[in-house]
């Protein structure tokens, strides 16, 4: 019965609204709620940071907030995203800039600007990046290659 | 005497001196990148903790510009003094030993420049 229970509680996890509106909360029975309410909590407790508490309208018209972690990262993000700041970034001419443009050879940008770009990526994606394994990404491709190593993002 | 000094420095050049820090110049390189990255983002807590007139970009351009002026330095041991000279720096600004004063200093705000060509030199005369 308590299996039971709990598989009720997961089918009920994927439909909110149901356990949110309070009407329903009487009908159910307390120790169902309990489940129910703990599941969610030990998703925030998790070690991934939320950033997003957005609330939004789902199908059933409820007015919900959705706890989520962040969205996942996929290559085409990271790469996005990589190319994005380094485009933002004054010394470098964004006409010329590609995945695979060396920043020293073709870029022309000292040893320091390396340090400052590998520091906004440092900013951009929330983790650092010790200066022995910085010290050797030198095009774009290598720094997305590295951010997709260390945060697991499978090839 | 001439030739004993010859021999020194032809010894000297052969010598192995005890290092500060690092061992050769990528482990200085390494602890100057260290340095710069520290004082990169120490630079916007300094602009608003001394209530500096100027601008991020001018205080990290000012920090550029004074790490450029070693670059030409290939002594790893002359590099790690360099370097702890330049951590003995930010250690006074992070805890706001300096003021506002020491820091405006860097940019040389109300010194005239030195002459460089003949006829400055010579307007500005020899001082006694």
């Amino acid at each position: 019965m308590a299996s039971r229970a709990l598989h009720q509680c997961v089918r009920s996890l994927g439909r909110p609204s149901l356990w949110l509106l309070p009407t329903n909360l009487a009908v159910r029975v307390p120790p169902v709620f309990a489940a129910a309410a703990l599941r969610p909590l030990s998703f925030t407790a998790a070690s991934r940071k939320t950033r997003w508490l957005g609330q939004s309208y789902i199908s059933s018209g409820v007015l919900c907030r959705q706890y989520s972690d962040l969205p996942p990262l996929t290559l085409d993000t990271i790469k996005d995203r990589v190319m994005y700041v380094l485009k933002l970034y004054d010394k470098i001419n964004p006409e010329r800039l590609q995945t695979s443009s060396h920043f020293m050879k073709d870029l022309g940008l000292d040893s320091l600007d390396q340090v400052e770009i590998i520091m906004a990526m440092e900013d951009e994606f929330g983790f650092e990046i010790p200066d022995a394994e910085a010290e050797k990404l030198m095009t774009p491709s290598e720094i997305v290659n590295y951010i997709a190593d260390k945060k697991d993002v499978y090839e | 005497m001439a030739s004993s000094a010859a021999t020194r420095t032809a010894a000297g050049a052969a010598k192995v001196v005890k290092p500060i820090f690092s061992r050769d110049l990528d482990e200085a390189k390494r602890r100057v990148r260290e340095l710069y990255r520290a004082w990169y983002r120490e630079v916007p807590n300094t602009v608003a903790m001394f209530q500096l007139d100027i601008t991020t970009q001018q205080g990290r351009d000012k920090v550029r510009e004074m790490f450029n002026k070693n670059k030409h330095v290939t002594d790893p041991r002359v590099v790690d003094m360099l370097v702890i000279k330049g951590k003995m720096e930010l250690q006074e600004t992070i805890h706001v030993w300096k003021q506002k004063t020491h820091i405006m200093r860097y940019f040389h705000e109300s010194e005239e420049p030195r002459p460089a060509d003949f006829l400055s030199k010579f307007y500005r005369g020899h001082e006694p």
